[in-house]
């Protein structure tokens, strides 16, 4: 039986298309997606470059609106609010970590961490407590006061973790996590969402290129050509 | 919230220190350049100011009326006569003094240095016009001015040029081939507002003057003080009811004698004044909104700069509105820093300039809160359309920048 039949779904695709350009230039990144993804899973997304799995990653992230097709996020229709309302939308209940870590340059791990909460007005006590938890969360106790640049590649992604959770978001939306990261601090970094995901319910959307990442999480969705070619679950777990 | 962004705004121009310098010139420039120019014009227009009062405060000078260049007239030609003078002291209630004068420039010789001075004929009441003070000796007696004798009271560049250190009082100086005896020095009045050195005179009874000098009894001019309290327009209107009936000038007739208010005429100096330090502080204007489209040019740079950061904000949930003030904060913060440079620099090039210039300091403190509130403004008005770019960025768009 398929976990994603048991949960709530968090995330609904229902035909979406994204088209890019017009006439004989027209792309169709996403031809007709039908996927929904439950509360609490974690899934994998992989193909090629070009298969359209950046753009449907960014309609998670409520960063983009399908063309047409419908896409839902916790029961709205989220490719149909406007600019302002995805934004408080991801302020809410989305965090995103990138491959290249996306750190405010000369601005402290703690300061980092803080800003969502500053989007979303928490007082400053407040913010810098439940940030400096967030970064205890992920293990950076004692380096809240360090600057990106005095950061290593992996502990530079914890604060962006650090800093995507630190909303408690629904969903975590991870764009390569470990794509600049050695094997090492790679499988530490899984480690980590893999943690986040049992303990704290987090559910997680996590694009990459590498089958050994991708195996960490439970479902595996692969892109062709703007279509979900397979959906594979492992059966080891659940 | 506004506070958060203002911290963080003075952080990031903190962060980029020569940039923000740079960029802080423009309207440091720009805003020391209109401070400097109005402090040191509103100092000339005191100056001025100061100057004319020296001519004596709520000062009248009548004087015949001259024909025209081109020789018609719609008067009578009539010089001022003794007995003009003599109804305005009985007539003129509103008065405090009233003096008759007649001047000329000639050569005046003491010993073997002789100097070309103004040498004026008048009365004891001059003095009192003028508020001009006899800063040792004494002034006229009665009968001196009645029978002309042959006295005088110099001024204090004669005093100088003549006797140095000395003692000038008793001596005896040769002015236009009389001799006359000096009996006071006049204290020092400096140079007038339309550069002539006041204290280079020699000052005689009207009559003795007519006789020896000038060789006639033509009254130049006559100065009259208004008493204190009366305005000088009232004054102006009973000198020419009284004048226009010694004179017999007919009912409809024009005067054939002039009026100067001193007053206005200061009022009138002081307004031209005004007017060039306006049009010089304009100009001064002109290089703040140079200054402004210096800021605008960098906070374009910083917006593309930083779009990455600007896509990450968006990400993770800043609105438009968060992107923007943060952007104008900025661009407000960094003017407002170089509008307080500039106000700093400007008064400090103005208290230089008017120490240089001997012209009163005369800082305006509404000038400076414009100047504060203009330059804040400036960075509003130029630093939206840039902040406006940052704000409408696509976030992905923005995420992908390098």
């Amino acid at each position: 039986m398929n976990i994603a039949m048991r949960r709530q779904p968090l995330i609904t695709f229902e035909n979406v298309w994204k088209t890019y350009g017009k006439g004989e230039a027209q792309v169709h990144a996403l031809a007709g997606i039908d996927v929904s993804i439950g509360q609490g899973e974690f899934v994998a997304i992989m193909g090629p470059s070009g298969s359209g799995k950046s753009t449907a990653m960014n309609i998670v992230g409520c960063l983009d609106t399908p063309t047409s097709g419908r896409y839902g996020f916790l029961d709205v229709d989220a490719g149909k609010l406007d600019r302002g309302s995805r934004a408080t939308l991801r302020n809410r209940y989305i965090g995103f970590v990138f491959q290249g870590y996306n750190l405010l340059p000369r601005t402290t791990a703690v300061e980092n961490v803080e800003l969502p909460l500053i989007y979303r007005g928490v007082a400053s006590r407040e913010r810098r407590e439940l940030a400096m938890n967030a970064l205890a969360d992920v293990g950076l106790k004692g380096r809240e006061t360090h600057t990106p640049a005095e950061l290593s590649g992996g502990q530079q992604q914890r604060v962006a973790i650090a800093r995507a959770i630190v909303t408690r978001p629904t969903l975590l939306v991870a764009d390569e996590p470990t794509g600049n990261l050695d094997t090492a601090r790679s499988h530490e970094i899984m480690d980590l969402l893999t943690r986040l995901n049992g303990e704290l319910g987090l559910t997680i959307v996590m694009v990459t290129h590498e089958q050994d990442i991708a195996d960490y999480a439970r479902r595996t969705l692969r892109f062709l050509d703007g279509r979900v070619a397979s959906d594979t679950t492992s059966l080891e777990t659940a | 919230m506004l506070w958060e962004t203002i911290r963080l705004a003075l952080l990031s121009v903190w962060r980029n220190a020569l940039r923000s310098f740079l960029t802080l010139l423009g309207i440091v420039i720009g805003v020391a350049a209109v401070i400097a120019m109005i402090t040191i014009g509103s100092g000339t227009t005191e100056k001025v100011r100061s100057d004319i009062s020296k001519l004596g405060s709520n000062l009248l000078v009548v004087q015949a009326a001259r024909p025209d260049r081109s020789g018609s007239t719609s008067f009578t030609p009539k010089q001022l006569e003794a007995k003009d003078v003599e109804a305005l002291k009985k007539g003129l209630a509103t008065a405090k003094a009233v003096a008759p004068s007649a001047q000329k420039s000639v050569r005046v010789v003491y010993g073997s240095q002789n100097i070309s001075a103004q040498v004026t004929g008048t009365e004891n009441d001059y003095f009192t016009a003028r508020d001009w003070n006899v800063e040792s000796g004494r002034a006229f007696t009665e009968s001196e001015i009645r029978g002309g004798t042959n006295v005088c009271l110099i001024g204090a560049t004669v005093r100088s040029q003549f006797f140095g250190s000395g003692d000038p009082l008793g001596q005896s100086i040769r002015v236009n081939r009389s001799s006359c005896t000096v009996i006071g020095v006049l204290e020092s009045k400096g140079t007038s507002g339309f550069g002539q050195d006041q204290d280079n005179v020699v000052m005689m009874p009207l009559s003795g003057f007519q006789r020896r000098i000038a060789g006639n009894r033509d009254i130049g001019s006559i100065f009259v003080a208004a008493a204190d309290g009366v305005a000088t327009s009232d004054v102006q209107a009973e000198i020419e009811t009284i004048l226009r009936e010694t004179r017999r000038i007919a009912p409809g007739a024009d005067d054939n004698f002039e009026i100067r208010d001193m007053t206005q005429i200061a009022d009138a100096m002081a307004s031209a004044t005004t007017t060039m330090t306006g049009m010089l502080g304009a100009v001064a204007g002109v290089s703040l909104l140079v200054g402004g489209i210096g800021i605008m040019n960098i906070m374009l740079v910083s917006v593309t700069e930083r779009t990455r950061e600007i896509g990450i904000r968006l990400a993770i949930g800043a609105h438009e509105r968060h992107i923007l003030i943060q952007f104008l904060v900025e661009a407000t913060v960094l003017s407002l820093l170089g509008g307080l440079i500039g106000i700093a620099l400007g008064l400090s090039l103005a208290g230089v300039a008017t120490a240089l210039l001997s012209i009163p300091f005369a800082p305006s403190i509404s000038i400076i809160l414009l100047a504060v509130g203009f330059s804040a403004l400036i960075g509003m008005v130029f630093g939206f359309f840039p902040a406006l770019r940052g704000a409408r960025l696509d976030p992905i768009e923005a995420l992908r920048h390098e």
